[in-house]
């Protein structure tokens, strides 16, 4: 039969589609969710969102690697969304949860290591109710966040935010202990329910070359680790970095910071095979770092200080199988002058002094579901455990150990279960979608210039202001946030199909609507042209605007207005009363005739509605929609004797709109 | 399908503003499609009313309901309007008949009940049928001139049309589009056979319609 109707996912098949950005994240944040709300401005909601799946959200709105920006929609448009940076703008502009854990249970947690994994098992755990106490080697918290990667990138204030949010539920820490060391395993594993090993992978690879001893030779660790404590080193003038990955360029930088005159870092790979992400690459070479490609280190030169490095020509890296085997030529040599030598090329677990089975890299065996050891009751996590990853890996292996955790000691697996759910990616833009979205470029954030950074070790990256970080936020096509049936509401009226700009809208025969996920983006047109109220567009449904309303009336006067502000152009916003309280939000269609009326039964005085710049607005389609709900408004006001307490603001005056 | 419109508020808090506690029931049918009686018209409507009879010095409390089709005895078999002293509904005529029929507390029509009209793209409609009882469609190519032409007669145009619109001046002549839709499906020889007049005591006279009486099957 040929009037089959395409199947088309369920409402509830819906809500395990992904948007690709959260589809890649590894701890799947709702991005589309947390977006909207910083397109709103409203900073705190998005930054309980991120918080619901990543309790690093300073951390990770800075140094993420952004693997979910990779995955953006908008990629084949323009570029995808700073989905990253505006992580970082919820966490600057919004206000931290208070704490307040799920109530208390008397089970107790011994964390290993306070580097993104054992912090994020730490809150999960704490936020559970359970006892936590965590144990840092180190004289404070952070791991690599605070000992790997430099202030520059990552200012400890920013880091201290995320650390005092988590130790704020409760969390007991006791640092400058080494567990193995000051103390053991075993009588941990007695004292606590359940141990996790989080402890990163401490130990540095090194090359087994002549000279390598020499005291001038240092590890990145070692020498991250000494500068992010605030010691002055004496590198001499010249330092060569070995490595071409992240923790190198990070290295070169520090250097420069460290008052080295010069800095070459020299790596196997070529320029296309470098490891590193390619705006570090830049930025430290902008910074002032030589980067010579295809080098592999030979000898260190020096008998008791370095003087140099001798290097031999690397003519290919990876063996026909892709395994790493380096192949040299060693008759083209290349010296490299050096007081100082750091060695970049890798870092290697380093806990044989707890006692437990190890593979043969030195990390401990664990079951890859659970994270449990062979030792009933001592779990393993994160970088010890999967070798070098991202910090989002990091933190999505502490939810599952803490998820394990839990289902063991309270014999309630479902936070497990939830982790392996399937989910499915949206697809791309359709292409008739895609010719009608305008190609926005991606607001650039304010940095520091490179020869003024290099001065000292402040942050680079300033940061969105509140207004770039909303506009740039509307820049997300808000994918899978969009228009959700309830069909037992819908009266089959056809009004979504008829204003919907992109056919997201459809009927099965029957009279059944459908909506297309992929055309949607989730403008809100249909939802408010509803008359069943069967439509519903994630975040603004009216309960969430009465809500608005109320928070931004709170302790209203009497002659208070209430402006619903278009959140597209900042003129507006000037020119309205300057004590007016603004709800500010993506399209002023989301404004109902009910909620401006439940406005007034809150306490407004006055309500006004201000509106975009047609230059600017996001969604073109919905100003003859807008202008209607204004009419509708106002004839309604004027036949109970309010019209008077209605005001249109334009853009760029203040000029009331004839109505 | 029926088209129908919110009455002045004023009109409407006349009729409610003496109780203390009104369920207003939308229709989720004709009323909803045509945008006036649907849950989101319902929840505007309590909104205005708790505003305008708080404004008034009126305590009234205002509750909601839908059904799917308040033409239906069993559709509001389901309302529980227990505790209300009056019921708004928010349906066409037939609705507010039906509610009024089945209940013991007043009921009054918040909506005017305007034609039975098709859609002309979102929130727009046109009236096609006046439910006269004897349709001549077939004869004028589907425009009705009872209801289109603004005096309703059968055998037009009169002499108010002028360049193809009515002495009126709010819409085309019905006459002149029959001619024009005869035309291009090549009838204009029909234009113009004189129409018997319609027998109005069709409509008039048949106030119910019911095929289980014997006699009334057609
Ligand atoms: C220089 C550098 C820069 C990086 N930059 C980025 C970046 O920009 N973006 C990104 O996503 N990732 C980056 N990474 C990777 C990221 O930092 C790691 O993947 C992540 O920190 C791993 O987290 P973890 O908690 O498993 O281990 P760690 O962060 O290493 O934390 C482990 C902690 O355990 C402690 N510990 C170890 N053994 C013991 C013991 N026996 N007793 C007590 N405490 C112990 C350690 O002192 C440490 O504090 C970088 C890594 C480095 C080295
Ligand atoms: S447009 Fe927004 S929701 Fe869609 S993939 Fe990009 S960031 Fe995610
Ligand atoms: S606008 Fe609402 S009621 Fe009408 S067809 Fe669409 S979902 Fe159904
Ligand atoms: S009108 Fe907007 S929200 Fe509704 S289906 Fe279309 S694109 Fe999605």
């Amino acid at each position: 039969m040929s009037n089959i109707p395409p199947h088309k996912a369920s409402e509830a098949d819906k809500d395990r589609v992904f948007a690709p950005c959260r589809a890649r994240c590894p701890v799947h944040i709702d991005v589309p969710g947390y977006l909207s709300a910083v397109a709103e401005g409203r900073f705190t909601d998005a930054l309980e969102i991120v918080m619901q799946r990543n309790p690093l959200p300073s951390v990770c709105g800075r140094v993420c690697l952004r693997p979910c920006e990779e995955g953006c929609r908008r990629c084949n448009l323009d570029e995808p969304v700073a989905i990253a940076a505006l992580k970082r703008a919820a966490a600057d502009h919004g206000a931290y949860p208070l704490p307040r854990p799920m109530g208390t249970r008397p089970e107790r947690v011994a964390i290993i290591g306070s580097g993104p994994t054992g912090l994020t098992a730490a809150h999960d755990l704490a936020q559970l109710g359970m006892k936590v106490t965590l144990f840092e080697e180190k004289p404070k918290l952070g791991g690599m966040l605070r000992y790997g990667i430099p202030n520059y990138r990552l200012p400890d204030d920013a880091l201290d935010r995320d650390i005092g949010h988590i130790v704020s539920l409760g969390v007991e820490t006791i640092t400058g202990v080494r567990v193995g060391r000051d103390l053991n395993l075993d009588e941990l594993a007695q004292t606590f329910d359940a141990v996790l090993i989080a402890a990163g992978l401490q130990g540095s690879r090194s090359v087994p070359i002549d000279g390598a001893h020499l005291p001038q030779v240092m590890t990145a660790l070692d020498f991250l680790e000494r500068s992010a404590s605030g010691e002055k080193l004496d590198l001499g003038e010249r330092v060569v970095v070995v490595g071409g990955g992240n923790v190198a360029m990070d290295v070169a930088r520090t250097a420069i910071r460290q008052h080295a005159q010069s800095v070459d870092v020299i790596c196997l790979e070529s320029r296309d095979e470098m490891p590193a992400s390619e705006h570090e690459i830049e930025d430290a070479t902008l910074e002032g770092a030589n980067v010579h490609c295809s080098w592999g280190p030979h000898a260190v030169i020096g008998d008791e200080n370095v003087c140099a490095l001798d290097t031999v020509r690397c003519t290919s890296i990876f063996d026909s199988e892709k395994r790493f085997a380096p192949e040299f030529d060693e008759s083209e040599l290349r010296r490299f002058e050096a007081d100082t030598i750091i060695l970049a090329i890798g870092q290697s677990a380093d806990v044989g002094d707890l006692g437990i089975n190890l593979t043969h890299r030195g990390s401990p065996i664990v079951d890859p579901v659970t994270l449990r050891t062979s030792h009933e009751g001592i779990y393993a996590a994160g970088d010890v455990v999967t070798g070098p990853t991202r910090i989002i890996d990091a933190i999505a292996h502490g939810h599952r150990a803490a998820a394990a955790i839990f289902g063991a000691l309270v014999d309630d697996w479902s936070l497990l279960r939830e982790l392996d759910l399937e989910n499915t990616v949206l697809g791309e833009i359709p292409p008739h979608m895609s010719e009608m979205l305008e190609t926005r470029r991606r607001i650039q954030m304010e940095t520091v210039p490179f020869y003024e950074a290099i001065k000292n070790w402040g942050e680079i990256e300033e940061g969105y202001t509140e207004y770039e970080a909303a506009r740039e936020a509307q820049r997300c096509l808000g994918c899978t946030t969009g228009a959700r049936l309830a069909q037992e509401k819908c009266a089959s009226c056809l009004s979504c199909m008829r204003v919907c700009p992109h056919g997201a809208p459809g009927v099965h025969v029957g009279g059944y609507m459908y909506f297309d996920m992929e055309a949607c983006h989730a403008c809100g047109t249909c939802a408010s042209a509803c008359p069943g109220s069967a439509i519903s567009i994630e975040g603004c449904s009216p309960d969430e605007m009465v809500l608005r309303v109320q928070r931004a009336l709170a302790s209203p006067t009497i002659d208070q207005t209430i402006a619903f502000v278009c959140g597209h152009t900042r003129n507006a916003l000037e020119t309205l009363d300057p004590n007016a309280r603004i709800v500010t939000v993506s399209c002023l269609l989301r404004v109902d005739e009910s909620t401006v009326l439940q406005a007034f039964r809150s306490g407004a005085g006055r309500v006004a509605f201000s509106e975009c710049d047609t230059g600017t607005c996001r969604f073109p389609h919905a100003l003859k929609l807008v202008a209607q709900r204004e009419r509708s408004i106002v004839s309604a006001l004027t036949q109970i004797g309010m019209g008077d307490s209605f005001r249109i603001v334009g853009p760029a005056s203040d000029e009331e709109a004839p109505s | 399908m029926i088209v129908v419109r919110r009455k002045p508020i004023d009109e409407i808090l006349k009729m409610v503003g003496r109780h203390t506690r009104v369920m207003l029931v939308g229709c989720n049918t004709c009323a909803a499609v045509s945008l006036a009686g649907g849950q989101k018209e319902v929840d505007t409507l309590i909104e205005l009313l708790s505003l305008a009879a708080s404004r008034k010095g009126f305590s009234v409390e205002f509750s909601d309901a839908i059904l799917e089709r308040q033409c239906e005895p069993e559709f509001i078999e389901k309302l529980d309007s227990q505790g209300y002293d009056a019921i708004l509904s928010l349906g066409c005529g037939a609705g507010v008949a039906t509610l009024a029929g089945d209940n013991d507390k007043p009921v009054y029509p918040a909506l005017d009940t305007l034609f039975i009209g098709s859609a002309q793209g979102f929130a727009s409609w046109q009236a096609e049928c006046s439910a006269c009882g004897s349709c001549v469609l077939g004869e004028t190519c589907g425009i009705c001139p009872t209801t289109r032409c603004a005096k309703g007669i059968l055998n037009g145009p009169c002499g108010g049309v002028k360049d193809g619109t009515c002495e009126l001046g709010d819409r085309p002549c019905a006459w002149v589009e029959i001619y024009d839709r005869l035309e291009s499906l090549g009838r204009i020889d029909d234009f113009g056979k004189t129409m018997p007049a319609k027998d109005n005591s069709i409509s008039a006279r048949c106030c119910e319609w019911d095929m289980t009486k014997e006699g009334d099957d057609s």
